[in-house]
């Protein structure tokens, strides 16, 4: 008896204190704001009084700290750790610097929008001013973006955009996969003159990266009807799957396969070591991103080029910015980061 | 001695009960405690309901997934399931059906490859790891299939209400999440169906030779868990505002996780919902206090890990003292 | 007396143990004296604290207090392995070998025969054919132990501790799944053992092989230590009464009552172990079915009640015939059945003992969608009281019950059913005397309110002392059949039964 009533008492008390918060939530919001500025030292006191905003351009909020929130896409694959670690190592040099009061940490988004959108609202609950976000998807991640608009928190995208960047985001940081698209295209025209059977290795269904540079590939292709594509597998962005589609097409079509496009480096490094292991060096893998193993790759001549993504360029650019609005400048909202094509030529600049 | 004595539990006995029950509500105490101490921001009303609202798909999964552990089975299609509910509203939204309709067709794929799942593993006696680990293939791909692999945009307002709306002040998701606690408690602790799910997890033979039809009660266990998969869906569709195949990869590893800390036993026949809840909550807070905290992503995986072991150690140990 | 090294008369010397969990004195100061080559009964009823004190010789618990001597030195085992090598081997009463090993393997677990890293299979299997033939087994020692009957694989338990070299073999119940062929094989070995100076510890409640094959008796109750004496110098009828603290007058209290019309009816029924089997039970009757174990009694209730496959025949309840695919066909035509197998067909050990009676029975506890809990708590209450369940609250884990609780757990589910035909396997297997003379008087109860009952009992007493009619089987037929009549006229003996038992 009394451990039923003490399990339906919890359940009750959940949801009450549930009702409760959310009372309290809307009678709290406007009482919070004259709290926070009670609970400012007096020497601030004027500060508060006027509006905080114009005070200093980074604390969007106005409670007299600056606190930035960084919202990964992941911090595992080999694209995205080199940029978390030097929006991280900038990052803690503002902090240390006093530029910033305070920032989150790396979050981790774990490539799906629905964690996004938990590590947005975690954002708005620490009382975060700007945001930089690498958006998993482009339209599912998009109510991480739209929830911090409402807040008024100052969202800064990097690397890709979600659906209602170009009106909500403060501004955005990164380089137009279509062009990258164009470029892999581009790149297979030039080294395979006579045309023939190509695969397209594409990154996980429904990623903006992977459509747009679809796009672009298709954007080029489809004014050369010398070259055919033959399979467009779901690698998903992971280089054993590329790699296995490489070995399946090389038994399918033999000779007649010449290029392998991916999606991204991993895959077409994995694609073309697969490619060399059966000797068929000559076999065109071209991907985008710039990691560290394709372009040891390229430096020794294993694999032909890769079009970097300068990621890294595209979140100081984001850094940049926060850093100008706290001197209280004017941030540009659509800055271009270009694609690099890496060659044997120009590698050394890019590898670490 | 020789005359029966059939009373009422001692004070010891109810408080070595109720360690061993609720021994895990100590943890997340301390947690909770910990963290706003850390993070005053932690304990406002504003994260709470934060993560309330977080946790909520989390939560429905989980339910799911505490039912099919306690059979003595477990159900790994739920994150799949997540996507072809998400795909299959998705469709049914952009050809123009009404909101409710499109999730009722949602929770209906969803409930059929429950219905599907449960079907094989009563009737085939095939075990539910391998079975669920191949429906999940179908189910992805089925989604796949139905969305062409592309992410639908989600235009209706009206669906996204789900997750932005308010009831009576409180986050619509809450709602649901109250609610089927509610419903599920009720199911668990108070029906036929509830005991008969204990007694076929608990002893099967025992549970036959009673009168009680296994191939129903795993039928039921599983289709129960697709419709608490669909209606979890909604709410993430709705959050995310996109219908996609790719969603929901690995959740049922939180669903587990939180289904465990909350006493649920892999051995079957243990597992009660106030128990979950707290499980559901300190899974929360794990992602929530750690990203207040700031402490690097890199060790939150080992601190998430470290958490549940310990959790379920404690757990483990006070039990033992129990007996 | 703490560590000075003890008179060496006593193999095993127990003093002033005691132990309790969390407020129940399980033990209170105990004794135990065990001398080398000494076959020690030891009798109490259920819950009275026997396997609390075997559990803290092996290791398995920590005594509170009281210090365990062991060839005359202080010995506490850290848990089963340790006392195996110290020289103390026990054979649990429910036994869980693993199936899917061989007779050898399973003899060797955790001894296993090496060289290098590898198993020495040809050496191991050479060893324990060995043994087996010794024991009179005739299998090969690769025989997997799922091949082997209930009882044959109570004998490899046997014949593993034999061969750890034990100087002392804890036996808890150990004939409770033979028959009578296998109990006399048995007592052989333990003749052997004792001659070779190895002392048991015999804890069983039937009477008759106490006083067959033990030399001294301990009683134990309630925790603590009654008596210990020669069994020469004692009757039975002391014993019991020792045992539960008053005296028993009669073990059978079989009340005749009225038989009236028949209830259930088997006619030319086969299944899996039996063929051709006809018979039919009145109420208020109580029908005895005696034969070796395996000859297909039990067989013939599993299918009765559709926990089997019948392959032929009808059978009628009331006189209609009835078809059963489950048990659950069963249930709601009223046929209850007790399974011999406490442990895996009797009971959910993990939940309450509340949930377990109200069970097969939730349909008529229920208030619209929801279980009316308040009523199932004071039905089952009331049903516990009836069986005279000794437990602290029906809220416990049946797990934490006794042998003889757990039955009248299982007994009180049935009853709550309210059958008209409650089938009994083997009802007081491994249950202390007081326990069973309660469910004895319980059937007799039952039996007077116009309950058919079918009992299983391997115990030739028992069905003798209980029914109103016998059959006996044999080899999956039915090879006889006596009435009260001529048992109570003497006109039939054990020896009578047992011949139909074994086809004579």
């Amino acid at each position: 008896m009394r451990k039923k009533v003490l399990s339906l008492a919890l359940v009750t008390v959940m949801a009450l204190s549930l009702a409760a918060c959310g009372a309290k939530e809307e009678a709290a919001a406007p009482a919070a704001e004259p709290a926070k500025e009670a609970a400012a030292p007096a020497a601030e006191a004027p500060a508060a009084e006027a509006p905080a905003a114009e005070a200093s351009g980074a604390d969007v909020n106005g409670d007299g700290k600056v606190v930035i929130g960084y919202i990964s896409k992941n911090i595992v694959d080999p694209f995205h750790a080199p940029i978390n670690e030097a929006a991280q190592q900038a990052l803690d040099k503002m902090k240390a610097d006093g530029v910033i009061d305070d920032w989150t940490g790396i979050l981790d988004g774990e490539t799906d929008p629905n964690k996004q959108i938990d590590r947005a609202n975690d954002c708005i609950a620490k009382g975060c001013d700007i945001v930089i976000m690498l958006p998993a998807e482009s339209e599912a991640s998009d109510p991480a973006l739209l929830a911090m608009n409402d807040e008024g928190i100052k969202v800064l995208e990097v690397n890709s955009k979600t659906a209602s960047c170009d009106t909500k985001a403060f501004a955005f940081f990164g380089s137009d996969d279509v062009q990258a698209g164009e470029m892999l295209a581009n790149w297979v025209l030039e080294n395979c003159k006579n045309g023939g059977k190509y695969i397209h290795c594409t990154g996980i269904l429904g990623n903006s990266a992977q459509i747009d540079r679809g796009q672009g590939i298709e954007n080029i292709m489809k004014d050369h009807p010398e070259f055919e594509k033959v399979g467009e597998p779901d690698t998903q962005w992971k280089g054993d799957l590329a790699a296995n589609a490489a070995t399946d097409g090389i038994a399918q079509y033999g000779d007649e396969l010449v290029a392998i496009i991916c999606d991204n480096d991993d895959m077409s490094s994995a694609a073309q070591r697969a490619c060399n292991d059966a000797g068929r060096k000559d076999i065109v893998c071209v991907g985008v991103d710039g990691n560290q193993n394709p372009l040891q790759m390229v430096k020794d001549g294993e694999l032909g080029a890769t079009v970097l993504q300068d990621g890294i360029g595209q979140v100081m650019g984001a850094i940049e910015a926060i850093q100008t609005m706290v001197n209280g400048g004017e941030v540009k909202s659509n800055p271009q980061i270009p694609f690099v094509l890496v060659t044997k030529d120009n590698v050394d600049q890019y590898l670490k | 001695m020789s005359q029966s004595k059939v009373g009422s539990i001692s004070r010891q006995d109810m408080i070595n009960d109720l360690l061993g029950k609720y021994g895990i509500g100590v943890v997340m105490l301390i947690m909770m405690a910990v963290i706003s101490i850390m993070e005053p921001a932690f304990l406002t009303g504003r994260n709470i309901i934060n993560v309330a609202t977080q946790i909520s798909i989390n939560g429905l999964l989980t339910y799911g997934l505490c039912l099919s552990i306690t059979t003595g089975g477990i159900d790994l299609s739920v994150g799949a399931q997540l996507a072809l509910t998400s795909c299959m509203i998705g469709v049914c939204l952009r050809d123009g059906m009404p909101v409710a309709l499109a999730c009722l067709a949602g929770i209906g794929i969803a409930t059929l490859f429950g219905f599907i799942n449960g079907i094989l593993i009563a009737k085939f006696n095939m075990f539910p790891f391998v079975v669920t680990l191949s429906t999940q293939l179908v189910i992805r791909g089925l989604s796949q299939v139905i969305s062409n692999g592309q992410a639908i945009p989600i235009t209706s307002d009206a669906f996204k209400e789900i997750y932005s709306g308010k009831f009576l002040g409180i986050p619509i998701p809450i709602v649901i999440f109250v609610l089927i606690t509610i419903i599920m408690y009720l199911m668990l602790h108070w029906t036929r169906f509830g005991r008969y799910i204990f007694a076929v997890g608990g002893n099967v033979n025992a549970a036959i030779a009673s009168g009680i039809s296994r191939f129903w009660v795993l039928v039921g266990v599983y289709t129960i868990s697709g419709i608490l998969s669909g209606i979890a869906s909604i709410i993430f569709t709705a959050k995310t505002g996109s219908a996609q195949s790719n969603i929901g990869i690995g959740y049922e590893t939180d669903a587990v996780a939180a289904s465990v800390l909350g006493g649920t036993s892999f051995a079957g026949g243990i597992a009660t919902i106030p128990g979950d809840i707290l499980g559901i909550f300190i899974i929360g807070f794990i992602y929530n206090g750690m990203n207040m905290l700031g402490v690097s992503s890199y060790y939150q995986s080992v601190v998430k890990g470290c958490i549940i072991i310990g959790a379920v150690l404690m757990d483990m140990v006070m039990i033992r003292r129990k007996r | 007396m703490s560590e000075e090294v003890r008179n060496a008369e006593y193999l095993l010397d127990c003093e002033n143990i005691s132990k309790s969990f969390g407020g129940t004195h399980a033990l209170k100061g105990v004794q135990l004296h065990v001398k080398p080559g000494e076959v020690h009964a030891l009798l109490g009823e259920n819950g009275a604290g026997k396997s609390t004190l075997m559990k803290c010789i092996i290791g398995l618990l920590k005594p509170d207090d009281g210090t365990i001597y062991f060839d005359g030195k202080p010995f506490q085992a850290k848990g089963p392995v340790d006392a195996i090598n110290a020289g103390i081997s026990m054979i649990h009463q429910e036994l869980n070998p693993e199936p899917h090993l061989t007779i050898a393997e399973n003899i060797f677990l955790n001894r296993e025969d090496v060289r290098g890293i590898f198993l020495d299979k040809k050496k191991q299997n050479q060893r324990a054919q060995v043994i087996l033939d010794n024991f009179h087994m005739n299998y090969p020692a690769q025989t997997k132990i799922s091949a082997l009957t209930l009882a044959e694989v109570q004998m490899i338990e046997i014949i593993k501790a034999v061969s750890t070299q034990a100087k002392l073999i804890i036996m808890d119940e150990p004939t409770s799944s033979l028959d009578s062929h296998e109990t006399d094989r048995l007592f052989e070995v333990i003749r052997d053992l004792k001659a070779k100076g190895v002392a048991i510890i015999y804890i069983s409640h039937r009477m008759e092989e106490i006083f067959q094959i033990c030399d001294t008796v301990s009683v134990f109750r309630d925790g603590t230590f009654i008596n210990s004496m020669p069994l020469k110098e004692v009757s039975r009828d002391t014993l019991i009464s020792m045992m539960v603290g008053r005296k028993v007058t009669n073990i059978f209290p079989k009340v005749d009552c009225n038989i009236g019309d028949v209830v259930f009816k088997a006619e030319n029924i086969s299944g899996k172990g039996f063929k051709d089997i006809s018979f039919e039970v009145h109420a208020g009757e109580i029908l005895g079915f005696s034969g070796l174990v395996g000859s297909g009694r039990s067989e013939t209730m599993r299918a009765i009640f559709g926990l089997d496959p019948l392959y032929g025949g009808k059978m009628y309840l009331d006189g209609k015939e009835i078809h059963n695919k489950n048990p659950r066909d069963a249930i709601r035509k009223g046929i209850a059945m007790v399974n011999e197998d406490r442990k895996n067909y009797g009971l959910c050990l993990t939940r309450s003992i509340r949930e377990n009676i109200s069970l097969p029975n939730l349909p008529a506890k229920q208030k619209g969608l929801l279980i009316n809990r308040k009523r199932e708590k004071i039905d089952c209450e009331e049903y516990a009281s009836q069986v005279h369940l000794k437990a602290a609250s029906i809220e416990h884990d049946a797990f934490s019950l006794s042998g003889g609780n757990q039955q009248k757990v299982v007994v009180a589910k049935w009853i709550m059913a309210n059958p008209k035909l409650l089938i009994l396997d083997e009802p007081t297997r491994g249950v202390d005397v007081g326990a069973k003379s309660e469910i004895h008087s319980l059937m007799c109860q039952f039996a007077a309110e116009g309950l058919a009952i079918i009992m299983i009992s391997s115990e030739l007493p028992e069905v003798m002392g209980m029914s109103d009619r016998v059959i006996v089987y044999h080899e999956g037929s039915i090879s006889g059949e006596f009435k009260r009549e001529e048992i109570v006229n003497e006109r039939v003996s054990q020896e009578d039964i047992l011949a139909r038992a074994f086809g004579a």
